[in-house]
C-alpha cells in the first residue's frame, strides 16, 4: 500500500517515520488528558466553558428557527377542529377553578400549621430563566445545553426545572450557557418519593430518555402504572415537591418511568438555588470522579 | 480510446485553494453538527466527526497526516462535551489501527472497508461505554448495540459524501 514504502526519498521515509511517532505521541497524551478527565475533572472546567459559550449561541440562534417553523404548522393545527377544542377547554376551565379554591384553602391551612410549628420557610428565588437548545445526541451520557452560563448566576451543582417537573442540573457553566445533566443520565440519581403514598424512592436515569424507580425499602413492589413521583429534598441537592416522572411499566423490584419535564418541547426553564447550599460544595469536595 | 486531452471538457482546472487542508476541515464541520438543535433523548445519533475522519482514511491514505486526529479529536471532545481525551485518544489509535491495516491488507474493496470501518466503530462506542461507566454512569454493554448498528449503516453515507468532497477539491 501507498503507506508501506514512499519509494526510494529518504526524506520521505523519515517524513513517514515521524508522523508515526507524532501519533504515538498524540495517543499517549490523549489518554494522559482521559486520566486528568477521570481525577480532576475541575481542571478543565475553564476551557470546557469557553467551548460551550462558543457553540451555543449557534444551537440557540437555529433552535429559534426551528420552533418558529414548528410553531407554524401546529398553530395551523390548532384551528382545526376549533368549535371542539373550545368546549372542552371551557369544561376544564370550570373544574380548575374549583380545584384552585380547595387548593388555596389548603395553602392557607398549611401555612398556619407550619406558622405554628415554627418551620423555617426557605425562599426559593429562580436564579435565571433560559430554554434548552441542544442535547448530547451521540453518546451514551444524556446531557443538555441550556441557554443561561455564570454571567446570570448559574453555577455547577444548581437544579434546572420546568414547569412540568425536574429536569436535571448544572455540571459545567460557560459565561453565556451552561450544560445540564438530565434527570435521565445513569449518574443522575434523585431522592424521590411516590406522590400517592408518600414512599421514598431512588430514581436513577437509564441513558434512554427513561429513569429507573428502586424503593428504599425491600418488600411489596409499592408502584403503580401512572404513579407520579416527586423530589422528597433528601441529600439537599435537589428541591422538595418536584415532579419528576410517571410510571410507565412495573419490573420485579421497582418501575420505569418517563420523566415529566421533556427537554425537547420545554420552551423554558428555570436555574434555581440548591435546596442546601452546603450539600453542593461538599459534594464537589467528596465526589472528585464525579464530571 | 478517446484522448484524455479530448474528452476533459474543462480545461486549466486543478486543486482548490488549500485541497490539503479540505479532510481537516470537513471532519471539525461533521463534529460541529452537534450545534445542531436536536435534543434526543436516546443519544443515538452517530458521531459525525469519527465517521467522516474514517471515511477520509480509508479513502485516502495520505488524505492528513495520521497524528493530525489528535488536535481533530480534541476539537469533537470540545464541541460534543465528552471527556477531554476520549476522542484524542480513540481517533489516534484508529488511526494507527488503518496503518497496520493498511500494510496486512492484500487486497480492498467496499465490503472490507466496510467491516475495517464497523469493527473501529465498535471499538469507539466500547470506549466511550467504558469511559462513562468509570465517570459513574454504568449502562449494560447492549445499550451500544443500537447507535453502533446506525453508526455502521450510516458510513456508506459519509463514504459517499467524503468522495463528493474529494472530488470537488481536487477539481476533477
Amino acid at each position: 500500500m501507498a503507506t508501506a514504502r514512499p519509494g526510494w526519498s529518504r526524506k520521505a521515509q523519515y517524513g513517514l517515520f515521524f508522523s508515526f511517532l507524532a501519533a504515538i505521541a498524540g495517543l499517549l497524551i490523549g489518554l494522559v488528558l482521559l486520566a486528568v478527565s477521570f481525577v480532576a475533572p475541575k481542571s478543565y472546567a475553564a476551557v470546557r466553558g469557553a467551548a460551550l459559550d462558543a457553540t451555543a449561541p449557534v444551537t440557540g440562534g437555529l433552535r429559534e428557527v426551528t420552533a418558529t417553523v414548528s410553531g407554524l404548522f401546529s398553530g395551523a393545527g390548532d384551528y382545526w377542529d376549533a368549535a371542539h377544542q373550545n368546549a372542552q377547554l371551557k369544561r376544564e376551565r370550570e373544574l380548575m377553578i374549583q380545584r384552585i379554591v380547595e387548593a388555596k384553602a389548603i395553602s392557607q391551612e398549611n401555612r398556619e400549621l407550619k406558622a405554628a410549628l415554627q418551620l423555617r420557610e426557605r425562599s426559593r428565588t429562580p436564579v435565571a430563566s433560559g430554554r434548552i437548545v441542544g442535547s448530547s445526541f451521540s453518546s451514551p451520557r444524556r446531557f443538555a445545553i441550556f441557554s443561561a452560563g455564570s454571567s446570570d448566576g448559574v453555577r455547577v451543582g444548581m437544579p434546572l426545572r420546568s414547569p412540568s417537573g425536574l429536569i436535571g442540573r448544572v455540571m459545567d457553566a460557560g459565561s453565556l450557557a451552561s450544560r445540564v445533566l438530565l434527570v435521565s443520565d445513569r449518574a443522575s440519581i434523585v431522592p424521590a418519593r411516590i406522590l400517592r403514598t408518600g414512599q421514598p424512592v431512588i430514581s436513577q436515569g437509564r441513558g434512554d430518555g427513561t429513569v429507573d424507580l428502586r424503593p428504599l425499602e425491600v418488600g411489596r413492589n409499592p408502584f403503580r402504572p401512572g404513579d407520579i413521583v416527586i423530589t422528597s429534598g433528601t441529600g439537599g441537592l435537589y428541591p422538595p415537591l418536584i415532579p419528576i416522572a410517571r410510571v410507565v411499566r412495573l419490573d420485579d423490584d421497582g418501575a420505569i418511568a418517563r420523566p415529566l419535564a421533556d427537554p425537547g418541547s420545554t420552551s423554558f426553564a428555570v436555574v434555581e438555588q440548591p435546596y442546601e447550599p452546603a450539600a453542593v460544595a461538599e459534594e464537589a469536595s467528596a465526589r472528585p470522579e464525579d464530571e | 480510446m478517446v484522448r484524455a486531452a479530448l474528452a476533459q471538457r474543462k480545461v486549466n482546472q486543478g486543486p482548490v485553494s488549500g485541497a490539503q487542508y479540505w479532510p481537516a476541515i470537513s471532519v471539525m464541520l461533521a463534529s460541529l453538527f452537534v450545534v445542531l438543535p436536536i435534543v434526543s433523548m436516546n443519544g443515538w445519533f452517530p458521531n459525525f466527526g469519527f465517521l467522516v475522519l474514517l471515511a477520509w482514511r480509508l479513502l485516502r491514505a495520505d488524505a492528513f497526516p495520521t497524528w493530525w486526529a489528535a488536535p481533530l479529536g480534541l476539537f469533537n471532545d470540545l464541541a460534543l462535551g465528552s471527556p477531554i481525551g476520549l476522542s484524542v485518544a480513540v481517533w489516534t489509535a484508529a488511526m494507527l489501527v488503518l496503518d497496520i491495516a493498511d500494510r496486512r491488507t492484500q487486497w480492498r474493496g467496499y465490503w472490507l472497508e466496510w467491516i475495517i470501518a464497523a469493527v473501529l466503530l465498535l471499538g469507539q462506542e466500547a470506549a466511550e461505554w467504558r469511559v462513562a461507566q468509570i465517570m459513574g454512569a454504568s449502562l449494560p454493554f447492549r445499550s451500544v448495540v443500537p447507535p453502533l448498528l446506525i453508526s455502521v449503516l450510516s458510513f456508506p453515507v459519509a463514504a459517499w459524501v467524503v468522495a463528493r468532497i474529494d472530488w470537488w477539491r481536487l477539481g476533477r
